[in-house]
């Protein structure tokens, strides 16, 4: 592991984005590079209890929190996640980001019901790698790409306006043609893509790479950083970043949310990543 | 020493001018029609119009008092860009043509004057402690959209900044909310510049009014749409500007709507 204690760090300026990582990191998917190694196996991450996850959205509340993302895993695995994003919803925006593979059209109806019934925003970030299917299940598995574009179908025709989530394996403006292309020829009316760059974590982790110094930093606004306004809550504890979720040299606490407001170390390859590409893990 | 403040009863407010200087004209008519005793503008004179230089005069022959927003900073140094807070590939080619043309045609004069404008302004509306900014109290270009923008965070940014009545825009689309029982608001002002992404080209703002409760209207007017089009035309910027000055319908600068304020609009 990289010197933490040695590592620049990054303000906490707000509560802005509070992430739950529901299911901790089951998923039933296994994809090529996934950021958390998330898969069906026992999770190296556990699974976030619900008496946690409440808990977590009032002390959010009460910071004056902006907006809620799920995640996992595979958060629509989670067995009380229509109460959860109930609970949510009552206070503020609250995103999925699911892989779009367990979708039904009965759990689709339900979510129309929260969204519509809502003064806040429902949104559901589906992911992709590949506009075709070919290549996307070659990184997600064999018929993920139908069950995802069918889900994508199924939310649109609710009314809920999914947004597709794909990594940038390749790089270049043209990956976000492909998937609005992909999306208008689907049917759906307001095609909305989120591209985002290849971080170094997870499954995608390489060779011991380079990381930031305070000389990088010097001369950069680090309140401008997603992980200044952002926690993350797991089973083990409370992070500002949702792809270091479950890495000890990341947690910031044991578990109140008030305890993980002082700033966060920017120890890991990943951080390279978010600060050269002015990435954002929020919707916009 | 505390901020000296000025009292009124009845104000307009108004964001978004967007270079929309036929739109701005109608609005403060209207304004003036309806007796309000100070016209406020949120910022963002400039961006998608044809005419940034003309809004100007008519902001000063009307007195109306300005807070600075992200295009007007942007503009008064001619930065890189204009911070508008867009992260999607399709705002931002849309942004960069708009943020060009308004600093190309923005003059020295005018910048230097986008450059003494406040980052926000606090008055007093009868009993009620105003504040005014251009996004959020906390950064100028945070959209604070209606389905996006918390009780909870309206409270606690009223509380960190002492006021009963929150007023910004940045986001093009108009909302109030009444918090406390009533005895805190916010209200995002909307835009003049350009349409409320309804379907119809006329433009908004508010007036509030101290009855000495707070009395929020929202006020729509039909202005020589045709007119602000043709110019956008005219000077080649792109045809999608020109289309939603008619329509009513946005279709550029969309991508960061929430899921709940892009299903009302047709793209």
């Amino acid at each position: 592991m990289a010197d933490v204690a040695a590592a620049p760090r990054a303000p906490f300026v707000a509560l802005s984005a509070l992430w739950l990582v529901l299911t901790g990191t089951l998923c039933n998917l296994r994809c090529t590079h996934c950021l958390n190694a998330s898969g069906p196996d026992e999770p190296w991450l556990p699974p976030l209890d619900a008496a946690v996850a409440r808990r977590a959205l009032g002390e959010a509340e009460a910071l004056g929190v902006r907006e809620v993302y799920f995640t996992g895993g595979e958060p629509f695995l989670h067995r009380e996640i229509l109460p959860l994003l109930e609970a949510s919803l009552s206070m503020a925006a609250t995103t999925v980001l699911t892989n779009g593979t367990v979708m039904t059209e009965a759990l689709a109806d339900a979510l129309a019901r929260l969204a519509h019934g809502s003064r806040y925003s429902l949104e559901i970030r589906v992911s992709l790698d590949a506009a075709a299917a070919e290549a996307n299940d070659r990184v997600r598995g064999r018929g993920t790409w139908e069950r995802a574009t069918r889900t994508l179908r199924w939310l649109d025709a609710r009314g809920l306006l999914p947004i597709v989530t794909a990594t940038e394996i390749v790089e270049g403006a043209a990956t976000y043609d492909r998937f609005r292309a992909l999306l208008s020829a689907l049917g759906i009316a307001k095609p909305r893509v989120k591209i985002l760059p290849v971080f170094p974590v997870g499954r995608a982790v390489g060779a011991p790479g380079v990381r930031l110094t305070d000389a990088d930093l010097d001369g950069f606004d680090r309140s401008t950083l997603p992980c200044a306004e952002t926690r993350v809550v797991a089973a083990d504890g409370v992070y500002a970043c949702p792809i270091l979720a479950g890495l000890p040299g990341a947690r910031l606490s044991d578990g109140a949310l008030a305890a993980a407001l002082g700033p966060a170390a920017l120890y890991h390859a990943a951080c390279v990543t978010c600060h050269r590409t002015g990435a954002t893990c929020r919707n916009a | 020493m505390p901020e000296r403040v000025s009292e009124h009863r009845r104000l307009a407010v108004l964001g978004g001018v967007y270079a929309n200087a036929e739109a701005l004209a109608a609005v403060l008519a209207d304004a003036r029609r309806r007796d309000a005793e100070a016209v406020f503008c949120l910022g963002d004179l400039g961006g998608f119009g044809a005419h940034p230089d003309r809004v100007f005069p008519l902001l000063r022959q009307h007195g109306v008092r300005v807070v600075r927003g992200n295009y007007d900073e942007a503009v008064a140094t001619a930065a890189a860009d204009c911070n508008c807070g867009y992260t999607d590939p399709r705002d931002n080619h849309y942004a960069r043509i708009s943020y060009a043309y308004t600093v190309a045609h923005t003059s020295a004069a005018n910048r230097a004057w986008l450059a003494t404008l406040p980052g926000h302004l606090r008055i007093a509306l009868g009993p009620h402690r105003v504040l005014m900014c251009h996004g959020s109290p906390r950064r100028i270009n945070e959209f604070l959209w209606e389905s996006t923008t918390p009780d909870g965070l309206l409270r606690r940014l009223l509380a960190a900044h002492a006021a009963d009545v929150l007023l910004c825009t940045h986001t093009g689309l108009k909302w109030r909310r009444a918090l406390n029982g009533g005895a805190a608001h916010a209200v995002n002002v909307g835009a003049v510049g350009r349409p409320e992404n309804d379907g119809t080209p006329d433009v908004w703002y508010a007036l509030l009014t101290a009855e000495p409760e707070l009395e929020v209207e929202f006020v729509s007017v039909a202005y020589d749409h045709e007119a602000a089009a043709r110019a956008v035309e005219a000077e080649g910027l792109p045809p999608e500007f020109a289309e939603t000055l008619r329509t009513g319908w946005w279709t550029t600068c969309l991508e960061n709507l929430p899921a709940r304020e892009r299903a009302r609009g047709r793209f």
